[in-house]
């Protein structure tokens, strides 16, 4: 139960002697109540409320689309081997190219705003989502697909009752993955080309060299991360609770 | 009366001259040749061989997993093409599908059949109660033994009131006692249902236990080399000499098939001797 908790605690006490024995000027490394005393500041100012928001708003509607768009291509691709033949070879090679890498390119199509910002995460959710959605249908066992024919399963419990659920454990790690790359991704784009989200905040902390506001950022990104994989943990165990529990 | 009713549904079989190939590396393989036998409304017919006579490929020709081969197969005088409710498989495994519940597993049966959510309830408690799951309804596959697993699977098939059920060895992954114990739940189910019943298998004392006919295959290509009658009544009895007797003339079959094949000699069918039925087109 603990055990997670030593490594983060390691480093808070390292983080703690260095700032108190002064091993970094305190501009650089700020001590760890500085900081906290920051975050109170911004919680109560409101910054990193607003910040967040629109962040957050930012992730769900760009996954909601890329998510939408990639399960029904992924369920396509899955199903029809031909679909697989003609776009499964270019989606992972675009999948090899990092979705920041489209970012100078997009810039000069959408301009800078909230419909980069969709598209990016969008895409970055949708790539990843896609083709685990498509190798978890094609490696549910034969023997089923069998079963299904035999009694000749409609479509619809065809989806939900033999694709979707085998196909389950695979399409949770596809969201995963796209859920990670999504966030940095929006983190990134806030950094470099926006006014506004938790990425933008940090580069604001950075220009006023305010080294605590960015190790705000940094924290709040990274517990926000966790939590939503953490969500989609619980989510996926929900929906499997058929499983046995040593399997 | 409902016995009377279900009469007219039981279903005849007729496998015509089926010949079935695949490719190897390129070459054809030929996995059946000329199959012909009948299966009469209401019997309970056994297809013995040894492994690789093609048993468990002409099962899948039968359900219409697999449409590409020679010959002819009829059902009630039609010929088959794909899957239909009239026909029900349980294979060698339960294959169940292990995120859904017992009772969900075997609704599955009746998808295809319009029947309302309320009939579909109704329908799949009264199997459940057949093949004697009562309790395990809402229990997971995992949760079950394998004989129950397999009882699930009959299940499955048998909701939608196939005309002929056909099972590629299901009872082979079973311990001698369950399996014991799932031959006289076959017979049961045989007999409440009046069904037909094709049966794969490659246990002698099995099939001379449950079949009014056994259909004896030899391997490489699949062929019959015999179809052995056994009119017994039910239930048999596995000591007795009579049980014995039925068990040797079907070995003799199998026997004389394979020591023929390991003497090179010409390979065809043997001739008609006591006690062996045979009956070709």
């Amino acid at each position: 139960m603990l055990l997670p908790l030593i490594l983060p605690l390691s480093v808070l006490l390292l983080w703690q002697i260095a700032t108190a024995r002064e091993w970094l000027a305190p501009q650089i490394l700020p001590s760890p109540l500085t900081v906290f005393w920051t975050f109170v500041d911004l919680v109560t100012s409101g910054d990193i409320v607003e910040g967040l928001a629109i962040s957050l708003r930012r992730i769900s509607v760009g996954f909601a689309i890329g998510a939408a768009f990639g399960l029904s291509l992924g369920i396509a691709m899955g199903r029809s081997a031909k679909l697989e033949q003609y776009v499964g070879p270019s989606l992972r090679a675009i999948a090899q190219v990092p979705s920041l890498g489209w970012l100078p390119f997009l810039m000069l199509i959408f301009g800078i705003g909230e419909t980069l910002n969709y598209v990016i995460i969008a895409k970055a959710c949708f790539v990843p989502i896609t083709i685990n959605t498509a190798a978890g249908i094609r490696n549910i066992p034969v023997h089923y697909v069998e079963v299904a024919h035999v009694l000749r399963l409609r479509r619809s419990a065809m989806l939900f009752r033999l694709i979707l659920p085998g196909a389950l454990p695979t399409i949770f790690s596809g969201i995963r993955l796209a859920l990670g790359h999504a966030w940095i991704a929006m983190v990134v784009v806030e950094m470099l080309a926006d006014t506004a989200g938790v990425g933008y905040m940090m580069t604001w902390g950075r220009t006023l060299f305010q080294i605590d506001i960015v190790i705000v950022g940094m924290v709040v990104i990274g517990a926000i991360g966790f939590l939503m994989d953490g969500g989609l943990r619980w989510i996926e165990r929900r929906l499997r609770r058929w499983a046995p529990v040593h399997a | 009366m409902r016995a009377e009713a279900l009469l007219d549904t039981r279903s005849s079989l007729d496998i015509q001259a089926v010949s079935k190939s695949y490719r190897v590396d390129g070459k054809p393989r030929e996995i059946l040749r000329d199959i012909r036998f009948t299966v009469e409304p209401g019997e309970l017919v056994s297809v013995i061989g040894a492994s690789g006579c093609g048993k468990s490929t002409l099962l899948r020709l039968i359900i219409g997993l697999d449409t590409d081969y020679e010959g002819d197969i009829l059902l009630d005088g039609r010929s088959i093409d794909g899957p239909t409710a009239d026909r029900g498989i349980v294979f060698q495994e339960p294959r169940l599908f292990p995120w859904l519940s017992v009772e969900q597993n075997i609704a599955l049966g009746l998808d295809s059949s319009g029947a309302s959510p309320a009939e579909v309830k109704r329908i799949v408690t009264e199997h459940i109660e057949i093949v004697r799951l009562n309790g395990f309804a809402r229990a997971y596959p995992h949760q079950l033994s394998g004989g129950m697993a397999q009882r699930a699977a009959i299940a499955r098939a048998l909701v939608s009131r196939p005309k002929i059920l056909l099972l590629d060895e299901p009872l082979g992954a079973l311990d001698s006692q369950t399996r014991a114990y799932m031959q006289d739940e076959l017979l049961e189910i045989w007999r409440r249902e009046k069904i037909t019943i094709v049966m794969v298998t490659h246990d002698i004392e099995e099939a001379v236990y449950l079949s009014d006919k056994i259909v004896v295959m030899e391997p490489e290509p699949g062929r019959v080399c015999g179809i052995v009658s056994i009119d017994a009544p039910h239930p048999r009895r596995r000591g007795t000499s009579k049980f014995s007797a039925l068990k040797d003339r079907v070995l003799s079959v199998l026997v004389r098939t394979q020591s023929a094949a390991s003497a090179g000699l010409v390979r065809s069918h043997p001739a008609a001797q006591g006690g062996i039925a045979r009956r070709y087109g």
